[in-house]
Formats: C-alpha cells, sequence, structure tokens
C-alpha cells in the first residue's frame, strides 16, 4: 500500500514537471494522437482500395487495429518507458537507480510521465467507439469481458518484448535501436489480417515476433475468424495468457539480467 | 586544407556506426526484414485486385520497396553520439559549435552530407540486390533513370533542410523531441512511406501538394515507377527545386537569430 502510495505522488510530481514546458506538453499530447491516427489512416486507405482484405469485413478490420491501438496506449501510460532504457544506461542513470531502495523496474517506470500516452488513449478509445458502433457482432458480457482481457493481454505481451529489448540494452546500450524498430512493426504489421502475408511471413509474426497475438488473433477469435488464422483454434483464443506469460517471463529475464549488469565503474 | 576539415567532420557519423558492429548488422537485420515484409504486403493485398489508383502490382511493390530502402539514407543514430542540437541545448555544449574555427551552420552541413553519402551507399547496396532478385523492377528508360536521379537528389536536400529546421527549433523551444516525432510522422505519411499518396483521397493529395513533405520521396518514387509521366517532370523538379530555394533562405534566416541567442558562461 505505501508502494502505491509513493508511486502515486512520484507520478503526480513528473505530471507536474511535464506541464514546465507548456508548448513540449501540448506537442507531446498531440504526437501521441497523430501517431494513431497515421495507423488509422494506414488502415482506412488500405480498407478502402482493398475491399475484403483476408476475407474478413472492413468492420471487423477495424477491431484489429482498435485493440492493438488500446493496448499499445496502455502499455505507453503504465509500462512504456522500459523503452528507450539504453538512454538511462548511456548517462549512468542507472547506477542510481541501482543504489535507491525501491525495484528498478519500477523506478524505470516512474523516470518520467509519459505525456504521449493522454493522446493515444484518446484516439485508441474513440476508434474502439468506432469499430464496435460499426460492428455486427453480438456483445454480449462475455464477449466484451474476453475484449477486455485481451486488451489487457496485448499491454502485457508489449511489455514482454519491449522488457527483453531493455535486457539487451543492459549488455549493449546500442541494442536500443531494436526497439524503434519492433514499435515501427507493431504499428505497420499488427493492424491488419495477417493471412493477406505469405505463410512463412505470417508464420514469422506469430512465432518469431508474436505480434499476431496482440490484436489479430483476439480480433479473429471475436469475429468468428478464429479457425482461419493458420494456428489452433484454442492457441489463439488463449492470446491474452500468452501475453501474461511472456510479461512474467520478460520480468525473470530482467531480473537475470540485471544481476549480470556492469556499469562504467565496473 | 578546407577539404581536409570538411572529409573529417563528415566522416564523423559513418565512423561511429563503422565501430558499432551491432547497429551496422541491425540495420542490416531490419532493412532485410522490412523489405521483405513490405514486397510481402503489397503482394498479397494485390492478389484479388488489378490496378488500383493508377498503380498495378509491380508499380506498387517497386515504390514500397525503394521507400523502404530510401528511409535509410537519413537513419543514423547521433544521438549516440551526443552530437544531436538537442542534446548540446540540453548540456550547454552547443557554445562550443561557435566557439571553433568552423561556422556551426557548415559544421551541421557536413556531417548530414556525411549521413547521407553513408546512408546512399545502404540504399543503393540495397536496391542491387532487390533489382537482382526482382524485388523491384527497373526504371523504364535511361531518361526516367536521370530524371529520378535528379528529383531523389532535390528530395533529399529538401529533407535536410527539413530536418534543419527542427533541430533550429531547439534555440528557442530547448527540447524538440515532440516536433520531432511530429515530423517523422508528417515525413512518413505526407511523403509515402506509409502507402503512396495516390493511393490516398483527392483532398489529401491536394494538400500535401502545399508541404513539402511529398518533394522527398513521393515525387521521385512516383517518377521512377512511371506513374508520373517524364512529360510532367519538369513541374515536378521546378517545385522540389523551389523549396529548395525556400527553405534555404528561411534556414539561414534562422541560423542568423539564433546565433543571436547562445549565451556563453551566463553572458
Amino acid at each position: 500500500m505505501n508502494a502505491v502510495r509513493i508511486a502515486w505522488r512520484i507520478t503526480r510530481l513528473n505530471f507536474r514537471a511535464q506541464l514546465e514546458y507548456r508548448s513540449e506538453f501540448l506537442m507531446m499530447i498531440a504526437i501521441g494522437a497523430v501517431w494513431q491516427v497515421s495507423v488509422i489512416v494506414f488502415a482506412t486507405v488500405l480498407l478502402t482500395r482493398f475491399t475484403g482484405m483476408g476475407g474478413w469485413d472492413s468492420s471487423d478490420v477495424l477491431l484489429i487495429p482498435a485493440t492493438r491501438m488500446l493496448a499499445h496506449g496502455l502499455f505507453v501510460l503504465f509500462l512504456g518507458r522500459v523503452h528507450g532504457l539504453g538512454r538511462h544506461i548511456q548517462e549512468g542513470v542507472i547506477d542510481t537507480y541501482l543504489v535507491r531502495p525501491m525495484p528498478v523496474y519500477r523506478q524505470l517506470q516512474l523516470a518520467y510521465f509519459p505525456t504521449n500516452a493522454i493522446g493515444d488513449l484518446t484516439v485508441a478509445a474513440g476508434l474502439m467507439v468506432g469499430a464496435l458502433s460499426r460492428s455486427n457482432l453480438d456483445w454480449t458480457a462475455g464477449r466484451v469481458t474476453y475484449l477486455v482481457v485481451c486488451v489487457l493481454g496485448g499491454m502485457l505481451l508489449e511489455a514482454a518484448l519491449f522488457t527483453v529489448v531493455a535486457c539487451a540494452s543492459l549488455r549493449f546500450p546500442a541494442a536500443d535501436y531494436w526497439g524503434r524498430w519492433l514499435e515501427e512493426l507493431l504499428g505497420t504489421f499488427g493492424s491488419y489480417p495477417l493471412n493477406v502475408l505469405p505463410r512463412a511471413v505470417g508464420g514469422f509474426l506469430t512465432f518469431g515476433l508474436p505480434l499476431a497475438f496482440v490484436a489479430y488473433f483476439p480480433a479473429a477469435v471475436l469475429t468468428g475468424h478464429g479457425d482461419d488464422t493458420g494456428v489452433p483454434y484454442w492457441l489463439a483464443a488463449a492470446s491474452p495468457l500468452l501475453g501474461a506469460a511472456a510479461f512474467l517471463a520478460s520480468r525473470l529475464l530482467w531480473r537475470w539480467s540485471l544481476r549480470h549488469y556492469t556499469g562504467v565503474n565496473g | 586544407m578546407a577539404a581536409v576539415h570538411a572529409w573529417r567532420a563528415a566522416r564523423v557519423t559513418p565512423l561511429g556506426e563503422l565501430h558499432t558492429p551491432p547497429r551496422m548488422t541491425a540495420a542490416l537485420l531490419r532493412l532485410t526484414v522490412q523489405v521483405v515484409l513490405v514486397a510481402s504486403l503489397w503482394n498479397g493485398l494485390y492478389a484479388q485486385t488489378g490496378t488500383t489508383a493508377g498503380l498495378d502490382r509491380d508499380q506498387a511493390v517497386t515504390y514500397a520497396v525503394l521507400a523502404v530502402l530510401a528511409s535509410r539514407l537519413r537513419e543514423l543514430d547521433q544521438y549516440a553520439g551526443r552530437d544531436t542540437v538537442l542534446q548540446h541545448m540540453h548540456f550547454g555544449t552547443i557554445v562550443y559549435w561557435y566557439l571553433r574555427p568552423l561556422a556551426p551552420q557548415r559544421y551541421y552541413a557536413l556531417r548530414a552530407l556525411g549521413e547521407q553519402l553513408y546512408g546512399l551507399a545502404w540504399a543503393l547496396a540495397g536496391y542491387a540486390v532487390c533489382l537482382a532478385v526482382g524485388v523491384v523492377r527497373p526504371p523504364e528508360s535511361a531518361a526516367v533513370a536521370g530524371v529520378f536521379a535528379l528529383s531523389m537528389l532535390l528530395g533529399q536536400w529538401v529533407l535536410y533542410y527539413v530536418m534543419l529546421v527542427i533541430d533550429q527549433l531547439c534555440f528557442w523551444t530547448l527540447r524538440n523531441g515532440a516536433a520531432m516525432l511530429i515530423l517523422i510522422f508528417a515525413q512518413n505519411l505526407l511523403s509515402g512511406v506509409y502507402a503512396p499518396l495516390w493511393f490516398f483521397p483527392d483532398w489529401f493529395i491536394t494538400l500535401s501538394g502545399f508541404l513539402p513533405f511529398q518533394a522527398t520521396l513521393s515525387v521521385p518514387l512516383s517518377l521512377y515507377v512511371g506513374r508520373i509521366p517524364l512529360s510532367e517532370a519538369g513541374a515536378q523538379l521546378a517545385v522540389q527545386a523551389a523549396w529548395v530555394v525556400v527553405l534555404a533562405l528561411f534556414t539561414r534566416l534562422l541560423w542568423r537569430r539564433a546565433a543571436r541567442r547562445v549565451i556563453s558562461q551566463g553572458g
């Protein structure tokens, strides 16, 4: 309880610190929004020009970017500071984290307030409302619950992927580069049915880089395309569980990596 | 002597890259995977469609792959070398730019030139491989190739000035993180990196015509794939050249104004 209180106080302080540069603060909200709008624009352009993408109705396809963007917005808000750890390492900030009486991972998350998450989440929520209103599905309590769990699972899976990159950064700060690529891949290829891609490429985005589990599989299960995803139905349906398991595994990897971290002073 | 100084300044960032093998490996892997993914995506999308927005499958795939390769031209991590204007403003070291025998605007231009030439080597190597394996198709004629090369040169020139304006913003706002992100977004969207501009609604194409971004990439790539015929190339090249002139004058003014804002040791 004490830890939650401290985290809340630091977050409030961080928020006030962000307000110090007003124009930067407003622009960060804007960038969160426009970044998400770019995903919507891309998806809309593709949906308009290539109707019936992968055998999906456009209303069903919209559920994919909506789920992914909402999961991404929550990730940015709660766990996003893990992205860009290389900078903390290069500036030696991580060494001060190590001597403070708070877990390093938590300190990292409390390093600053992610202003852009406000814009991210606003646009993502708007798109989700739009996707649900255009959907022809019967939104029972069970379906809504599954969607909420999938969004949370997507958030954890994205956090797990970026935590793995952060673990690599502890050893090679230049590994941060991979984080930027990961973000780009998630944004570009996480927003439409992956069955339009060749099987090998789809397989890579499922088992190599598991971005299919963030939104594509959950949306496929919800819209009745769960049997056409190229993986067993139960695996597609278990996407949120996989997200939680991946996050736990990444945290274990983080603890191991941190124990082996060597600062510039040895 | 000046040429030696210029060479030394221009090679800083490329040398930094060459001494960081993990980054080189990552760049190679990233470029390869990105090309494969983008080519697969557009091939997949066109599987059940003929020509759309005036582009057939080969044109769309060529455009998309060339856009990925072109994005390598200025994608170096200056941040790791602590030599961005943002970092110099943050640490107060920007003042050293004004104490050296090399003018800051010249130093900045030389660094950018070195980066773009290094990026060009990557892009050309990638292009040669893609051409050899048939992922992209060659230009239709020598004239198209020549006009494309000229247009690409002007496009990179425009891009250099656009990036410079964002960096110069730091002299007034101290931070340019958000502005830089907005620029990357605008650059990717309005220059046709996400999807060729021809797929967008007419109002969007008209709107982007008033901005410099489409001059950086969309125009040269459209010339290459033949979406803009050679007969219209003159007008497009003139627009690109006009952007170069306008932005050159604007950034020159900003350099002059920025110099007045730099204070050494408290005044």
